[in-house]
């Protein structure tokens, strides 16, 4: 592929993202005034509210400027990496979002390879044996992945993994990096079930609408074998799809994410977002909201730049999409 | 026309009582019934049918390449193997290297990721002279080369990057990469531009004498497969009617489908009083089973052609037909062919040609697509027609014929140039003042292409009409009683009105689209190739019917169409369009009979014909 | 679960309907949750909010059929009850997102250009967002409560809805049937609600269904943060908020209304994807 006409693809991506991280910013900042009361209150906490704390609070936080250059100058303050201290414990908001990012990273990329791979292989073996009893199980599997939110289905592997037979622990991140693993191992698949249903689905239903298709009936009659056909025709079309759906589907993984971290108590960036809200703790839902927002945005752009390089027509059509 | 085969060897293909059907048990649904086929070594044989017969899936029973959900019987014989018997990798061993397969449509046929040279590489990986790269390259440049394809550039490119025809002998060449006996061609020009389908037929051809091939063309166009093959199997809602030489059979057609689909193609070379329609559609098979398959539309139909399925008899060396009742019409039939083929002078060119309705002067138009490519769909046309006059515009895709059409009806805006309807300057519709406009439309009227999508698939044909009604501002309580005199004008029963489209069959659809389009009392009806997506016994209908509009409303027509031969049986005058320009104009007659410029010349040869229809 | 899947799911997967047993099975289920939902009080056998708190966290009995939780209420009583939250919630977010995005996609679809772009470059911004963590920021953020998360849903699910009618609205639009209309002067809103709207009617209903299955999840999620309904409100997804802790003690705790928020969304997604098939046959 042309080098500078990637270059040029990544960098409109990236023109772009920038507005909508601008958004994303100014709307995480405006939260502050859309809690109910006076914003004061909102960062007040738990601190006595007597009128030197209000009068340093409002100092610090620049309540008494305008709207936008208190935006401005909160804007100015995350571009140089301080995001603010947490109201409960006056902890710096950086070092907390660091320290608990790792269980959710490793919690994602863990899900993101079972969901990826053994989505993708039954979803290929379901259509391939299409109409079969395997392909209807795959099919209803299907249906019950997508109804059953990660918080249910985890509770419910709790139940019958954690506490009846024992095998895993309930509770925990680990320590050491086998223990960590294990510890992983149910808010992993749990996380991964309800999403792989949607990678299942599309996968099968990708490669069943190629099956159909001239080309293969074409490739067929030249006496193309199977085992070509099923990957240089089928699946390479049908990855398509599934890659525009993959960065979709990521997306969707962290965001779950969030709920199998609270259900099995593990120490990650989702469910310090949850303590945090729970606690209105402004300015730390502010700091992990935006950069949970980022990392969501910078997905988006690789999963964009891999489609680009995947399927050649949309090269050639557009930068722009 | 090819060498005809030597009789005393044996057929490369036997085919007998080969059905296809598709579901199971309660839900079976015949698509052929019992049908025997035979194509001798170097042969070429055509199936010819409309949509319905079950020619294309009998094409890929043969091959075993048929879709989910249908199924196959009976006895295919290739070369002393039987191929219904044998497992499937044996026949995928077969398929490509004995028999090959060509399908419809060029784009669809490739791997959209695929470059198109591949098609052919990975087809030649298998064999030890080929492992080398260089050896590769050569093979196919030189295979692309049989194909008229020179150069390096299209092998690297992508499907999407080709045109139609380009892709096609790809295609072609792919199919043919590993040398087969047998090639079986699905409608291979079909999708195609006439100009490009002459060419890849007479492609097809040079390729199949060249290599000594057999060829089954499987086609709806008759006159192709006269001008292609040596002998015809008409093939009609699953039950094959006649089976001849091509000359024998487009010479004395022995059956009454044969003769109707015959007379129902309009000739190229003359005008003819009223195209003889065959009246009705295609049944389905299941419906037919226990009778002659073309009883409900043949004007011969007697008693005894609904006793059984008459079984297709030889009448004469390698000529067969199943009708029963040839011995007592054979001479009826000969005459009705005699007298619909007699010419009818042409109108005259109107000396006094008064106002023109339409004044189309030096349009243009320019779509700008993303990246900033400009396409000059028009590039300064001008045409004239006058009221009630009926004028043809020809052009192949991409010669801007729909674009001109659209442009005049408003659904496009010119870049530049004038359009005039009865004086009133209308290239810009939403300069218009809402009275001016509201009297334009009620003036001008379009036809579309597509049957099945020109109608609200969830209005009844009432309410279709019933709208049109009211856009022309008919609000009396009567709107019910001119749906229905609409209705019979355009030769369908009154209590159509109350179906859905759906339930109407392609003809009757595109009728309900012209009554639609009279609601309104147009004096003149823009028609953007209204017949090419209907079945070829049902154009016939439809074309009768736009004369005898013309007859009695006065009519003016722009009949936009790629069909010369449409031309020539419904319109006085005729513009040429190439490429967005007009490279001819003047009576159907004179150019039709002597054309000028050297594209007009192109056309006019690409389309099919033998040397019979010539000497009639 | 979340929009984003909900987007990519309804615009790229050609539903199956499952065997019509199963169907009929699934609408079964859907009439009983009903059933509780209105009459409630009159089938459950004790009333949900009645504190015991000396038979706090019992497992199964005679009495209790699916036990107490902590504070020695009836776990099958809540159960029951909390079928109206789960069905009243999610059919005013579907039917409130579908039809502000019916009306959006129709205008977007149609008249294409500036408008289509400015409700498009919402609609992607939209998507981009990662819902559920939107929910949760602003939900809480807002304090919190069952119509609060009620509206932000609706706001959220809009934009996938936006995008599914849209592209109905496309396909239908370079039919002839519509340029024909165009051609005898219809009115551009007649066009829309009289030849364009009958068509895309069908897809949006079973699209309704399946919108109505993701608003259950994600409403019984934000309550399962203890974002949603009001503390004390027999909710299936408060009740796993509320009852986690006593998983060891009494399971039938947190398995029943786990149970019942799948069944209901299962059920609702076959129906819909039955219905998506007879309707694009």
């Amino acid at each position: 592929m042309n080098g500078a006409d990637l270059a040029r693809f990544i960098l409109w991506r990236l023109a772009v993202a920038v507005p909508l991280l601008l958004i994303i910013s100014f709307g995480v900042f405006a939260l502050v005034h859309l809690a109910p009361g006076d914003p004061v209150r909102a960062l007040l906490g738990t601190r006595p509210s007597d009128p030197e704390t209000l009068a340093t609070l409002r100092a610090r936080y620049h309540l008494n400027d305008p709207f936008i250059v208190q935006y401005g100058k909160w804007l100015w303050q995350v571009l140089q990496g301080d995001l603010g201290r947490s109201i409960n414990g006056n902890r710096r908001v950086l070092s907390a979002i660091i320290e608990r990012a790792s269980v959710t990273v490793v919690l994602g990329a863990i899900s993101t390879v079972i969901v990826l791979v053994v989505g993708i292989l039954l979803g290929v073996v379901a259509a391939l044996r299409r109409g079969s009893r395997l392909d209807r199980a795959m099919v209803m599997f299907g249906v019950l992945g997508i109804s059953s939110p990660a918080f249910v289905t985890g509770i419910l592997l709790l139940y019958v993994f954690g506490v009846v037979l024992g095998w895993f622990p309930t509770f925990g991140p680990g320590r050491g990096f086998v223990d960590r693993l294990w510890h992983l191992t149910l808010p992993a698949v749990a996380l991964a079930l309800s999403v792989m249903a949607i990678v299942v689905k599309i996968t099968r239903a990708a490669m069943i609408e190629e099956m159909d298709k001239d080309y293969v009936v074409f490739a067929r009659a030249r006496g193309i074998t199977p085992a070509r056909i099923t990957f240089a025709y089928l699946l390479r079309n049908a990855l398509v799809p599934v890659v525009t759906a993959a960065g979709i589907i990521v997306i969707g993984l962290l965001a779950s994410g969030i709920y199998v971290e609270v259900t099995f108590a593990l120490p990650g960036l989702g469910s310090l977002i949850v303590d945090a809200v729970q606690k209105r703790d402004i300015p730390l839902i502010q700091g992990t909201t935006l950069v949970f927002a980022c990392f969501v945005v910078l997905v988006n752009l690789i999963i964009d730049v891999i489609y680009a390089l995947i399927d050649p027509r949309i090269r050639f059509t557009s930068v722009a999409s | 026309m090819s060498a005809t085969p030597k009789a005393t060897e044996a057929p490369l293909l036997t085919v007998r009582n080969l059905s296809v059907a598709a579901g199971h048990g309660p839900e079976r649904r015949t698509i052929t019934v019992a049908t025997d086929l035979d194509v001798a070594r170097g042969e070429a044989i055509a199936i010819v049918g409309e949509s319905g017969s079950g020619k294309s899936l009998t094409a890929k029973a043969i091959a075993r390449l048929l879709p989910q959900n249908v199924f196959a019987s009976g006895s295919i014989r290739f070369d002393g193997l039987e191929l219904m018997e044998i497992p499937e990798p044996h026949m995928q061993r077969i398929r490509g290297r004995r028999i090959s397969m060509l399908l419809q449509d060029p784009f669809t046929m490739m791997n959209p990721l695929m470059r198109s040279g591949l098609h052919i590489e990975e087809m030649l990986s298998d064999r030890s002279e080929f492992s080398s790269r260089a050896a590769r390259s050569a093979e196919l440049e030189r295979r692309l080369g049989e194909v008229g394809i020179t150069g390096e550039k299209v092998a690297q490119r992508l499907p999407f990057q080709l045109s139609g025809g380009m892709c096609q002998r790809v295609a072609l060449a792919a199919a043919l990469a590993r040398d087969p006996e047998l090639l079986i061609a699905d409608e291979p020009s079909t999708a195609l531009d006439v100009t490009t389908q002459a060419e890849i037929m007479k492609l097809l051809k040079r390729v199949q004498v060249g290599r000594g091939m057999s060829l089954i063309l499987i086609t709806h166009d008759l006159r192709l497969a006269f001008s292609t093959c040596d002998r015809v199997y008409v093939l009609y809602a699953g039950s094959l009617l006649e089976v001849g030489g091509t000359r024998g059979v487009e010479a004395d057609p022995q059956h009454p489908y044969t003769l109707g689909l015959l007379l129902s193609e309009p000739p190229a070379d003359r005008r003819v009083p009223q195209l003889i329609a065959i009246r009705g559609s295609v049944p389905r098979p299941d419906d037919v089973a226990d009778r002659c398959a073309f009883d409900d539309r043949c004007d011969w139909r007697a008693d005894i052609c609904r006793v059984a399925k008459p079984a297709l008899s030889e009448i004469a060396p390698g000529r067969s037909s199943a009708c029963v009742r040839l011995g007592d019409i054979r001479g009826e039939m000969r005459a009705l062919r005699r007298r619909a083929l007699e010419p009818i002078p042409t109108r005259p060119a109107d000396a006094t040609r008064s106002a023109p309705l339409l004044r189309v002067r030096d349009l243009t138009k320019t779509f700008v697509l993303r990246r900033g490519q400009h396409v000059h769909a028009l590039k300064g046309v001008s045409i004239d027609i006058a009221p009630g006059e009926s004028v043809g515009l020809v052009g192949e895709s991409g010669s801007g014929k729909t674009t001109l059409g659209r442009c005049i009806v408003g659904l496009e805006t010119p870049t530049s140039g004038t359009i005039e309807v009865a004086g009133v300057a209308i290239a810009d519709y939403s300069k218009l003042s809402r009275e001016s406009r509201s009297r334009i439309r009620r003036t001008l009227q379009m036809v579309f292409q597509d049957p099945y999508s020109t109608l609200n698939p969830r209005h009844s044909v009432r309410r279709s009409v019933g709208e049109a009604l009211r856009a022309a501002g008919h609000h009396r309580g009567d709107a019910h009683a001119r749906v229905h005199s609409l209705l019979r004008d355009v030769g369908l029963p009154e209590d159509y009105s109350g179906r859905r489209p759906a339930s109407l069959s392609g003809g009757e659809r595109q009728r309900v689209a012209v009554a639609r389009s009279l609601a309104v009392g147009p004096k003149m009806l823009v028609c953007d190739e209204p017949i090419s997506a209907l079945d070829v016994s049902v154009q016939a209908q439809i074309l009768n019917l736009f004369k005898r509009l013309h007859d009695e409303f006065g009519l003016a027509y722009l009949f936009i169409t790629h069909d010369l031969a449409v031309v020539r049986q419904v319109v006085d005058r005729v513009y040429v369009l190439y490429r967005g320009e007009i490279v001819e104009e003047g009576t159907t007659e004179e150019v039709m009979t002597q054309p000028r410029h050297p594209y007009t010349r192109r056309l006019i040869d690409s389309i099919p014909r033998s040397a019979v229809s010539r000497n009639l | 679960m979340n929009v984003q899947g909900k987007a990519v799911h309804a615009e790229r997967i050609r539903h199956v309907a499952a065997a019509p047993g199963l169907v009929i099975a699934a609408m079964f289920v859907i009439v009983v949750v009903a059933i509780c939902a209105i009459f409630g009080s009159g089938i459950a056998p004790d009333s949900p909010f009645t504190q015991r708190l000396a038979v706090g966290d019992q497992p199964p009995s005679a009495e209790f059929l699916a036990g107490t939780d902590l504070l020695g209420r009836d776990v099958l009583s809540r159960t029951i009850h909390g079928a109206w939250t789960a069905l009243v919630g999610p059919i005013v977010i579907a039917a409130g997102a579908f039809t502000i995005a019916t009306l959006l996609g129709l205008v977007s679809g149609y008249l294409g250009g500036m408008v289509d772009t400015i409700i498009m470059r919402w609609v992607d911004f939209m998507i981009a967002l990662p819902a559920p963590l939107v929910a949760i920021v602003v939900v809480g953020v807002v304090g919190g409560g069952y119509w609060t998360a009620v509206l932000v849903l609706i706001i959220l699910f809009t934009a996938p809805d936006t995008r599914i009618v849209r592209g109905a609205v496309l396909e239908q639009r370079p039919l002839p049937y519509i340029d024909a209309a165009r051609v005898l002067g219809v009115s551009k809103t007649r066009i829309l609600f009289v030849h364009v709207l009958p068509n895309v009617l069908p897809i949006v209903l079973a699209y309704v269904l399946l919108d109505f299955a993701f608003a259950l999840i994600n409403l019984a999620g934000l309550s399962f943060l203890g974002l949603g309904v009001e503390p004390g409100t027999p909710d299936w997804g408060r009740m796993l908020f509320e009852n986690r802790t006593i998983l060891f003690s009494n399971p039938a705790a947190l398995l029943l209304p786990a149970a019942m928020i799948i069944l209901t969304a299962v059920s609702m997604n076959l129906i819909g994807d039955w219905l998506f098939e007879r309707l694009t046959r």
